[in-house]
Parts: structure tokens; C-alpha cells; sequence
């Protein structure tokens, strides 16, 4: 298929081309997809160089994989998911090898939430996109990396609660102890961000 | 009957006598070992306690360890990023000595050198014993015995003879 | 407000609560001051986050990012393509492993009982677990000269401490 032809293909042509060994199909679906994936693995590693390691990781094993894919979900959402795992995969890896703070201890146990005032300024009132988007990112950097994994699977994946247990490999509660944190946590940061 | 019962025992005990001491001289005559100390003189030996840890160390009390083991170490299944000396011991034994070294709080190590190069290795961890190790031990061998720590760390002991 | 009560009210937010107690919840947000707030809270940050997840882009150009994901499919490819004929081969090896054993270990005898004059055979490693609740796993590398004896513990086990201090031995 000429180059151009590619371009103008629909990813699931792509694929049933990529799924025979067309290698040129498969780098046209990494074309169109890489921001995506760099941005959600860099959504929940917040490092640049671990997001870049593990989008590309996420691709190769996208296509060794590729036989598996049936057409049940978009490609985007399909690839989505594999670069996903493979995130929190390094996160668990992650974790077993950090020293655990007070503070992230507490935030598991949720001690601390259940106390704080409730936020009652809109945080979308007032502000620049821009700046909304900046703030928000800066508030995301600030969390644990539990937390931020599953506000990123709710938020922005759109995931159903037993959906992120079963890829974070934890309960429900868990996952709506930890959503509950990480909104209240973010609402609060924002606040704070505003006020400055 | 019963005589004979008793022939045939004795004769049974005859033979595993004499075998074991047809075996016994063979035994001891053949084994010969390169630079072993079959006198009475020492042998040193040295013990090490390793700390291995991916995480950068900011501790300027922390002492990376030997680099040819660290490469080792690295070449094996045992790979963590950092390698950091946390006690080092010298041994003296003399033939079928054994010595005691506490390497840590919670680690006690019990060397015995015995003829022709071998030692006998026996560590405790928290007062248990938890491994007996014995082989040959000449010099440029390294024998070390490793476990998990906490924060996905992992200690090493290595055991190594040196001049 | 419990935990229960607040977990409870983000469900409801979330579209995860079964009908009968999403009801419930409306009809407690309804006439509860605190849980309208809380829940309010909750509503503006998820729409805060709609739409704004932040934007990157990543920082390779598509010829380089392609030409390492390539590099990686050819190498696994390769490795693939190697793998039967190391399955053949280890169908091969698994079938003598039983018969090699039992040779091994009649030579070992032969050899204990009935030594060759003036031949070098180091006396076999014999590593022995003695506390009920290690595995030990032997690791011996004749090119790196050393023999590594890995304990596992089903519980943490501490004998390295991160301080060098606690390292000295016990007065």
C-alpha cells in the first residue's frame, strides 16, 4: 500500500494489514497514536524518560500482541490499555522498592481527607484554560502515585471503579477510598493554588 | 539353621570390614589440592557484609563495595544498582578452627576451615541458624550467601580466602 | 459524615451506586447541608478534570521513536525464531535429565568409595536449610568463581541495615 494510502486508512484496516506483517501499516498506527500513549504513561509515571521507555514498550508489545486484538474496543483504547498496565506494573515495582513516608501511609489509610474542609470554590471560575490545565498539572505531580493512577483511570480513561480494581489488582473500597482521597487532595491543592 | 544364620552374619561383618578398610587409605591418599595448607600454619580469610539497594544514597558513611565484586554481582541474577560494604572481617583459622564473627545486629556467621581448602560456612540470622554451607574455598572463589531486606534491598555476606 | 456516607455520595456522583440506594443517597443530599457541600466539591473537581488532562507531546521525532520500537520487534522476532529449536533441545535435555541424574550420582559413589590416585575432585557442596521456613537456591558460576546461596523467607528478614552504624559488631 503506497505511503499515502496509509495515511488516509482507518486504524482497523491498519491493523488487519499490521496483523499480516506489515510493518509500514503498524508505524502509521504508532504515528497517529504516540502523543496519546507518551501522555498517559506520563500522566501516571510523571517522568519523561519512563514515560518514553515504557510508550515504546507498550508498542512492541502492542504488535507482538496484535493477533489478540478483535475489534471489541477502539485500537486507541486498546493500545491504551497496554501502555496502562505496563505503567502500573512499573509503579508496583516502584513501590516495593520506596521507603513509604508517614504521609503517603496516611493517605492510604485515608486518615487524613475525612478531616479537611470541604472546597467550595469552583476551581474552572475564573481561570484561563491555560492555566486551568498548568494547575491541574502541577497538581497531579503533587499526589502519590496510587493516587494519581486512579484518578487518571476515572478521569481520563473514564474506567468503572471494578475495572481499575482489577488493574490495580486491588478492591473496590480501595479504589474508591484512594478516588475519594485524590479528588479531595486535588480540590484542595487547587485551592491552594489559587490563592497564590 | 541357627548356626548358620550366625555364619552368615559374621561373614557379612567380615566383609564390610575389610571393604571400609580397603576404601579408607584410598581415601585419604589421592586428595591433593593446589596452594592448600595441609601444616598447621593459618589461613586468612575475609567476610563481608553487602548491602545492595537500587535506590541513590545520599549517607556519606555508606562505602560503595569492591568494585570486582560489584561487577560480579552484576553479571549475575543478583543485580541491584548500588552495592554498598556495610562490615568487613578478617578470619585467621588454623586447620579444623572454627570462629564466630557477628557481621550485624541480626547477622552471626561461623567459619571452620578444614583440610585440603574446604570450610565449613553456617550462618544465623536473629539467632537461628538458617544456612550450613561446605566446599572448597581456594583463592579467587567466592562464596556468598544472600537474602531479601526490607524496601526490596538485599543483603550479602561473601566469603572469600585472601593472602 | 461516615466514611461510609462519603464514599457512598462519590458512587452516586460516579454512576456506580444500584438504583434503590442512588434514591436513598438523592433523597439524604437533599435534606443534609454537609453532604450537598461535600458533594459539590466533588462535582467541580471532576469537571475541572474533564478535558483538561494535560498535554504532551512526545519528545521524539517519529523517525527515531519508530526506528527504536522496530529495532525492539526485530530483536524479539530473532529471539523467537530460536526458541524452537532450543524447545526441541530441551524436549532432548529433559528427557536424559532423569537418566543423567542417576548416572551423575553413580559416579559420584564410584568415585567416593573408589577414588582415582592423584586426581583433583573437590568434595561436593552441600548446602543444608536448616530453619523450617527458608528456601535456599543455589547459584554457582565457575566464570565469575563463586557460588551464591539465596535464602527466601515467606516473612521480611533483615540482616543487612541500611546505617553502617547498626553494622558494628556487638561489644
Amino acid at each position: 500500500m503506497a505511503e499515502s494510502a496509509y495515511s488516509s486508512a482507518e486504524d482497523i484496516a491498519l491493523v488487519r494489514l499490521a496483523q499480516k506483517g506489515d510493518t509500514d501499516a503498524f508505524e502509521e498506527l504508532v504515528a497517529r497514536h504516540r502523543d496519546k500513549i507518551f501522555a498517559r504513561a506520563f500522566s501516571m509515571m510523571r517522568n519523561e524518560e519512563e514515560a518514553v521507555d515504557l510508550s515504546q514498550e507498550a508498542w512492541v508489545k502492542g504488535w507482538q500482541r496484535l493477533a489478540q486484538f478483535q475489534g471489541d474496543s477502539s485500537f486507541a483504547t486498546w493500545i491504551t490499555r497496554i501502555v496502562i498496565n505496563l505503567c502500573l506494573d512499573e509503579l508496583r515495582k516502584q513501590k516495593r522498592r520506596r521507603t513509604e513516608s508517614i504521609e503517603e501511609l496516611d493517605e492510604e489509610s485515608g486518615g487524613v481527607e475525612r478531616q479537611m474542609p470541604v472546597v467550595t470554590t469552583n476551581p474552572t471560575e475564573r481561570l484561563e484554560r491555560g492555566e486551568l490545565r498548568q494547575r491541574i498539572d502541577q497538581a497531579l505531580a503533587q499526589m502519590s502515585n496510587e493516587h494519581r493512577a486512579v484518578l487518571v483511570l476515572h478521569e481520563f480513561e473514564e474506567m468503572e471503579y471494578k475495572e481499575i480494581a482489577k488493574a490495580m489488582d486491588c478492591s473496590i473500597g480501595t479504589v474508591m477510598s484512594r478516588l475519594f482521597y485524590a479528588r479531595r487532595k486535588l480540590a484542595s491543592l487547587l485551592a491552594d493554588l489559587k490563592q497564590q | 539353621m541357627r548356626y548358620g544364620l550366625f555364619r552368615a552374619c559374621l561373614l557379612l561383618l567380615v566383609a564390610a570390614f575389610f571393604l571400609s578398610v580397603a576404601a579408607a587409605p584410598a581415601q585419604s591418599s589421592s586428595r591433593y589440592y593446589s596452594g592448600s595448607s595441609t601444616g598447621t600454619n593459618a589461613v586468612n580469610f575475609e567476610a563481608q557484609l553487602i548491602w545492595g539497594t537500587n535506590d541513590k544514597q545520599s549517607d556519606p558513611k555508606l562505602k560503595p563495595a569492591d568494585s570486582k565484586l560489584i561487577g560480579k554481582l552484576q553479571k549475575s541474577p543478583f543485580k541491584w544498582d548500588h552495592y554498598f560494604e556495610m562490615h568487613k572481617e578478617p578470619i585467621k583459622l588454623r586447620l579444623n578452627e572454627e570462629k564466630t564473627i557477628t557481621m550485624s545486629r541480626n547477622c552471626v556467621i561461623s567459619v571452620t576451615y578444614l583440610k585440603d581448602e574446604n570450610i565449613k560456612f553456617q550462618l544465623f540470622g536473629k539467632g537461628k541458624l538458617a544456612n550450613t554451607v561446605t566446599q572448597p574455598l581456594p583463592k579467587g572463589r567466592l562464596l556468598i550467601t544472600g537474602g531479601d531486606a526490607e524496601n526490596s534491598t538485599a543483603w550479602f555476606v561473601v566469603l572469600k580466602q585472601v593472602e | 459524615m461516615t466514611e461510609e456516607q462519603q464514599l457512598k455520595l462519590q458512587a452516586f456522583l460516579d454512576g456506580e451506586l444500584p438504583e434503590s440506594d442512588g434514591r436513598e443517597v438523592a433523597a439524604w443530599i437533599a435534606r443534609d447541608a454537609d453532604a450537598t457541600a461535600l458533594l459539590g466539591e466533588l462535582k467541580n473537581t471532576r469537571n475541572a478534570l474533564k478535558g483538561f488532562e494535560p498535554e504532551v507531546k512526545l519528545p521524539e521525532s517519529r523517525e527515531f521513536h519508530w526506528s527504536k520500537i522496530k529495532r525492539e520487534i526485530e530483536r524479539t522476532a530473532r529471539e523467537s525464531a530460536v526458541a524452537p529449536k532450543a524447545s526441541l533441545f530441551t524436549w532432548f535435555r529433559r528427557a536424559l535429565i532423569p537418566l543423567g541424574a542417576a548416572v551423575a550420582l553413580g559416579l559420584v559413589a564410584i568415585i567416593a568409595i573408589h577414588p582415582v590416585p592423584g586426581s583433583h575432585h573437590p568434595i561436593p557442596m552441600t548446602a543444608n536449610v536448616m530453619v523450617g521456613d527458608a528456601n535456599a537456591f543455589t547459584y554457582r558460576d565457575d566464570t565469575q568463581d563463586m557460588t551464591v546461596v539465596w535464602l527466601s523467607y515467606p516473612t521480611e528478614n533483615k540482616f543487612a541495615e541500611k546505617s553502617s552504624a547498626d553494622t558494628l559488631p556487638a561489644k
